[in-house]
C-alpha cells in the first residue's frame, strides 16, 4: 500500500509540471496587458510601468533591482522560460509572487481565503453524504413508494436548476420575505461579508451557501445511489444472503451498501476537490469570501501571480483527493487491493 | 495672492448642505445642543471641545452613537500610498485629513490639516503652516515630516516589492523624477520647522493646493509606524476623525471607529463598517433585509426607489424618507475619437458625429434618466463649468447632415462614404449605449460597426491607438478645469487617447498654470476649453449621477461630487 502510495504521488509531478507550463503559456497568450491594468482607465506614467514590471521580473534588472536598459534606452524583457524559473525557484521557497493588483503575497491572500472555501466546502460535503447517501437509500429500498417518487423528482428539479438561481432564491425567501412574514423577527444573512461583526453568529452565515453548493452534487449522489443499490439488490449474492435466512437491514448494510458505494464516493470524492477548488458562482451570489471568486477576479484582471498560485493549489488538492478516494476503496471492497506482491 | 487663504476649517464643507435639514429637525424641538453648525465651518476658530455630547436622544435631534453599515467593494488599498479608486479613498478620507479640503457647498478649497498656505508669485513653490496639536492615533504629532515622509513613500520604488501607481499625483514635484526612476531618495520638500511645509515643483502648477487635497497624500507617521509595510497596509495609522479598529480583512470589512483623541469636531456615530460584497446584487439584497445602511442601486430600480424612499433634496444629502441619492458627479463619460485616423481626422466629421448622437434618449433608455446629457467635458460642478460650453455637444440631426455635407461627404441614397467602427469592452452596459449610438449615426447616413473586447485587451486597443471611436469614462481626481483639460488633451499626456495636439491649447493651459490669480486662471482654461470644443478631439455623452440609497435610519449623510462621504455630521436614529 505504501509503496502505491509513493508512486502515486510521484506521478504529481510530472502533471504538475505539464499543468503549470500550459498554463504559464497561456497567460502570455491572453491578450490584455496585466501591468497596464493596475492603474485602470488612467495612464500609467511611464517610469513606474516599468518599475512595475521590474519588480515583478517582467524584464531584466541590475543587481540594485533597477530596471535594466539596452543602448536604446529600451527595458529588456525577460524571457519566458526565465520567469517560468522565477515562479518554480518561489515555489520551492514556499513564495508564489505578489499580486499584480493587491500588492500583498499571494501566500497571504490563500491563506486568508482557504479556509472559508474549505470550510463551505466540509458543510457541503456533510450534507450532500448525509443527504444524498440517505436519500437515495430510502428511494431504493422503499422503491415506487411516496418517497421514492418525492426524492426522484426532487433531484430532477435540483439537477435542472442552475445553482447560483436556486441560492437568489433563497435569498429572497429566507433574507427577505420571511422578513415580512415574521414581522422582522427572524431574517438571515444574505452573504458570508461581515460574518465576524454582525449580529449574527458565524456558523449562520453558512445555512444558505452550504445548501446552494451541495444541491445540485447531492441530488446526483442520491440518484447514483439509488440505481446502484437497485442493481446490487438483484444481484445473485444478495439473493443468497437473504435466503440465508439474513434480516434486510443486515443484507442491505452488511452486503448490499459496500458494494453499491463505490461509484458514489467517486463522485462525491471528486465533487469534494471541485469544492475545495471554490464555488465560483456560490461564492460570487453569496459573497463568499473564497479562493475560488478570488482566482476568477485575478483572471479578468490578469492577476497571474494569483491564477498561478490558484491553479497550484488545486492542483495539488486534486491530485491528494483522487488518491484518498482511490485508497478508499480498498476499504470499502477487500478485493480492491492495489499491492499485487502481497499474495 | 488669491491663494492666500487664512481658514481654520474642519471637515465641516458639507455645513450649509447639511444645515438646511439639520436646521428644520432641531428648530422643530427648539433645543440647543446643535450638533450640526449650521454657520459653515471656517469663520472662528473651533476649539478641540466643541461639539463634544450633542443633546442625544431628543426627538428629531441628532444622536450620537451606532454603527454605519457601508457597501463596498473590495478595495485596491486603504492605505494612501495606492488610494486609487473611490472604494478605498472612502476609506483613506475616513481615517486620514489632508492638508486641503474642496468645499463644493461654498465652492472653494479650505485648509483642513494645514491652517493657511501661500504660493510664491510663479506658482512655483507652495508654503503649507500646519495645524498645532494634531495626532496621528498613535499619539505621533503629525509634522511637515510626516507628510514628507508620505509622499516619498510613494515615490519611492523600493518602499514595498511593488511600486505605487498613484505616484503622478506628485509629478509637478521637483524631484519627482529622479525618484521614481530609482536615482534619487529625496523629494525637493523643505521642513524648516514642525509646523511648516515647503514643496517646490519643477514647473508653475497654481492649482497645486487642489492636488494635495487627494487623500492619497495624506500623511504618514514617520516616527516608525509605517515601517512593516503589510501591517501599515492592512490597518494604516491616520489623522482624521476614524481611526482603524482592527486590520482589514480582505473581502469582508473594514471596520473604523471614533477616534476620541481627534483634534477637531467629533463625528456622532461610534464607527463605520465598511462591508464588502462583490456582487450588488447582494449587496442590495442585505440592504432589503435591513443588514446594511448605503448601498448602491441596481440598473434598473431608481425609479422604484426613488418613489419608495424618496429622493435627497439636493442630491447629495441623505435623510429619512429622502434617501436616494442622485446629485452630480465629476465625472464624464465619452467617446474617444482618434484623430490620427483618415476617416474622421476632419474636425468637421467629429463635429457632425456629436451632434448626431441623442444623449437625452441614451439616458432615458438605459439609465432611467439618472446620466445627464454632457455638454462638454467638464461638468457642472467644477469650478469654471459652463453652460453649453462645447457647441456641438448637443443633439441636432439637421446640424449633423450639414456639417458632414462640409466635409464633403454628401448623402447618395441614404448612405454617406464613412464607415466608422465603435469599439467598447464588453460587459458593464457599454454594447447598449453604442447600439443607441449606431442607431443615432445611421439616421444621418453614417454605417457604423460594433466591436467589443475585453477590459483587458480593450485598454490595450487604445493606449496603442488601434482604434477609431471608443468609450471611456474620465473621473477627476481634483475638482479643477485643470484636471480635465491637461490630461486629456495636452500633446502627448498620459491619458491623451485621442493623440490630440495642438500647440496654442497647450501654449494656454500652460499659462493658466502659470496663473495665481483664480478667476484669470479659470478664464485661462475656459479659452482653452473652448478651442478644444471646436476641434472635438473626443465626444463628450454623459456626465454621472450618483446612485445610492441609504437606509430609513441614516440622517445628515453627505456624499460629494468627488465620491467622498462625509462620515463626521452623520448620525443614525433607530
Amino acid at each position: 500500500m505504501l509503496k502505491y502510495i509513493f508512486k502515486r504521488i510521484l506521478q504529481f509531478i510530472p502533471v504538475f509540471i505539464g499543468v503549470t507550463v500550459i498554463l504559464f503559456a497561456l497567460t502570455n497568450i491572453v491578450p490584455g496587458d496585466p501591468i497596464k491594468l493596475i492603474a485602470g482607465e488612467k495612464s500609467l506614467s511611464p517610469e513606474i510601468e516599468l518599475q512595475l514590471r521590474a519588480a515583478n521580473h517582467l524584464i531584466k534588472v541590475d543587481e540594485n533591482g533597477l530596471p535594466l536598459l539596452d543602448e536604446n534606452g529600451e527595458a529588456i524583457p525577460e524571457s519566458l522560460a526565465a520567469q517560468y524559473g522565477y515562479y518554480i525557484s518561489g515555489l520551492l521557497h514556499g513564495d508564489l509572487g505578489n499580486s499584480y493588483q493587491r500588492k500583498l503575497p499571494v501566500i497571504e491572500i490563500f491563506k486568508e481565503k482557504y479556509p472559508y472555501t474549505i470550510k463551505l466546502a466540509l458543510v457541503g460535503i456533510v450534507i450532500e453524504i448525509i443527504i444524498g447517501i440517505g436519500a437515495g437509500m430510502i428511494s431504493a429500498i422503499k422503491r415506487y413508494s411516496f418517497w421514492d417518487i418525492l426524492v426522484t423528482l426532487t433531484t430532477s428539479i435540483l439537477v435542472a436548476m442552475p445553482a447560483f438561481w436556486l441560492g437568489m432564491l433563497l435569498q429572497l425567501l429566507f433574507g427577505i420575505k420571511m422578513k415580512l412574514w415574521t414581522g422582522g423577527g427572524f431574517y438571515l444573512p444574505i452573504s458570508g461579508a461581515g460574518g465576524a461583526i454582525s449580529e449574527f453568529q458565524d456558523w449562520v452565515h453558512y445555512i444558505l451557501p452550504a445548501i446552494t453548493l451541495a444541491s445540485v452534487s447531492t441530488a446526483y449522489a442520491a440518484r447514483i445511489m439509488r440505481s446502484q443499490l437497485l442493481e446490487t439488490m438483484n444481484m445473485d449474492y444478495i439473493r443468497t444472503a437473504f435466503a440465508k435466512g439474513l434480516s434486510s437491514r443486515q443484507v442491505i448494510f452488511k452486503h448490499a451498501l459496500k458494494n453499491a458505494l463505490i461509484p458514489v464516493v467517486t463522485y462525491i470524492g471528486i465533487d469534494f476537490g471541485g469544492m475545495l477548488s471554490g464555488a465560483i458562482l456560490t461564492e460570487t451570489v453569496f459573497n463568499w469570501p473564497g479562493i475560488g471568486f478570488e482566482v476568477y477576479r485575478a483572471i479578468t484582471q490578469r492577476d497571474w501571480p494569483i491564477v498561478m498560485g490558484g491553479v497550484t493549489l488545486v492542483v495539488v488538492v486534486v491530485l491528494i483527493i483522487s488518491l484518498v478516494v482511490d485508497i478508499s476503496y480498498a476499504f470499502l471492497d477487500p478485493r480492491i487491493r492495489y499491492d499485487k506482491a502481497k499474495e | 495672492m488669491a491663494l492666500e487663504k487664512k481658514f481654520i476649517g474642519r471637515r465641516g464643507f458639507v455645513a450649509g448642505a447639511l444645515a438646511t435639514s439639520a436646521i428644520a429637525a432641531l428648530s422643530a424641538c427648539g433645543k440647543k445642543g446643535d450638533p450640526a453648525p449650521a454657520a459653515p465651518a471656517g469663520d472662528e476658530k473651533a476649539p478641540a471641545e466643541e461639539g463634544k455630547q450633542p443633546a442625544a436622544q431628543e426627538s428629531g435631534a441628532a444622536t450620537q452613537g451606532g454603527t454605519l453599515k457601508i457597501y463596498r467593494t473590495n478595495p485596491a488599498s486603504i492605505d494612501p500610498f495606492n488610494a486609487q479608486e473611490d472604494q478605498g479613498i472612502s476609506v483613506v478620507y475616513a481615517l486620514f485629513d489632508t492638508l486641503t479640503n474642496f468645499d463644493f457647498e461654498a465652492g472653494e478649497l479650505k485648509p483642513l490639516a494645514c491652517e493657511s498656505w501661500e504660493a510664491n508669485e510663479y506658482a512655483t513653490q507652495f508654503t503649507f503652516h500646519l495645524i498645532d496639536g494634531a495626532k496621528f492615533h498613535n499619539g505621533d504629532p503629525v509634522t511637515a515630516q510626516d507628510f514628507k515622509y508620505a509622499w516619498e513613500r510613494i515615490c519611492n520604488p523600493k518602499t514595498t516589492d511593488s511600486p505605487s501607481v498613484i505616484a503622478y499625483h506628485l509629478a509637478p514635484v521637483k524631484g519627482y523624477d529622479e525618484m521614481v526612476a530609482g536615482q534619487a531618495d529625496a523629494l525637493d520638500i523643505e521642513c524648516p520647522d514642525d509646523l511648516t511645509l515647503v514643496v517646490n515643483l519643477s514647473a508653475s502648477y497654481a492649482d497645486f493646493p487642489y492636488v494635495v487635497s487627494h487623500p492619497a497624500l495624506s500623511p504618514v507617521p514617520s516616527g516608525g509606524a509605517a515601517e512593516d509595510f503589510q501591517k501599515f497596509f492592512l490597518a494604516p495609522v491616520g489623522n482624521g476623525a476614524f481611526k482603524m479598529d482592527g486590520e482589514w480583512v480582505d473581502g469582508q470589512y473594514i471596520k473604523v471607529v471614533r477616534n476620541e483623541d481627534y483634534h477637531g469636531e467629533k463625528p456622532l456615530i461610534d464607527g463605520i463598517d465598511f462591508m464588502i460584497f462583490k456582487d450588488l446584487q447582494t449587496a442590495f439584497t442585505e440592504f432589503e433585509a435591513g443588514n446594511i445602511d448605503i448601498t448602491d442601486i441596481p440598473t434598473g430600480r431608481i425609479g422604484e426607489l426613488s418613489q419608495r424612499y424618496g429622493v435627497s433634496d439636493d442630491g447629495y444629502v441623505a435623510n429619512p424618507g429622502k434617501q436616494v441619492i442622485n446629485g452630480e458627479e465629476t465625472s464624464t463619460y465619452y467617446l474617444a475619437v482618434n484623430c490620427q485616423d483618415p476617416a474622421v481626422e476632419d474636425k468637421l466629421v467629429r463635429q457632425g458625429l456629436s451632434l448626431a448622437i441623442n444623449r437625452q434618449a441614451i439616458s432615458d433608455t438605459l439609465f432611467e434618466g439618472s446620466r445627464v446629457p454632457a455638454d462638454g467635458i467638464v461638468p457642472p460642478g467644477i469650478d469654471g463649468y459652463k453652460e453649453g460650453a462645447w457647441e456641438y455637444s448637443k443633439y441636432d440631426v439637421e446640424a449633423a447632415k450639414a456639417k458632414l455635407d462640409e466635409a464633403g461627404l454628401k448623402e447618395e441614397g441614404g448612405k454617406r462614404d464613412l464607415n466608422i467602427t465603435l469599439v467598447c469592452n464588453s460587459g458593464s452596459g457599454h454594447e447598449d449605449i453604442m447600439q443607441l449610438i449606431q442607431s443615432d449615426f445611421e439616421k444621418i447616413g453614417v454605417a457604423a460597426d460594433i466591436q467589443t473586447q475585453e477590459w483587458a485587451a480593450y485598454l490595450d486597443a487604445l493606449q496603442n491607438g488601434d482604434y477609431q471611436i471608443g468609450r471611456l469614462g474620465w473621473v477627476a481626481d481634483y475638482p479643477i478645469m485643470d484636471n480635465f483639460l491637461f490630461p486629456l488633451f495636452f500633446t502627448g499626456a498620459g491619458d491623451n487617447r485621442s493623440q490630440y495636439s495642438n500647440p496654442e491649447v497647450d501654449d494656454l493651459m500652460n499659462k493658466a498654470r502659470q496663473t495665481v490669480d483664480a478667476a484669470e486662471r479659470i478664464a485661462l482654461f475656459q479659452e482653452a476649453d473652448k478651442m478644444i470644443a471646436e476641434d472635438m478631439p473626443l465626444i463628450p455623452v454623459m456626465f454621472y449621477r450618483h446612485t445610492q440609497i441609504a437606509s430609513r435610519r441614516v440622517n445628515n449623510l453627505y456624499f460629494g461630487p468627488t465620491k467622498l462621504m462625509n462620515f463626521n455630521k452623520v448620525w443614525l436614529s433607530e
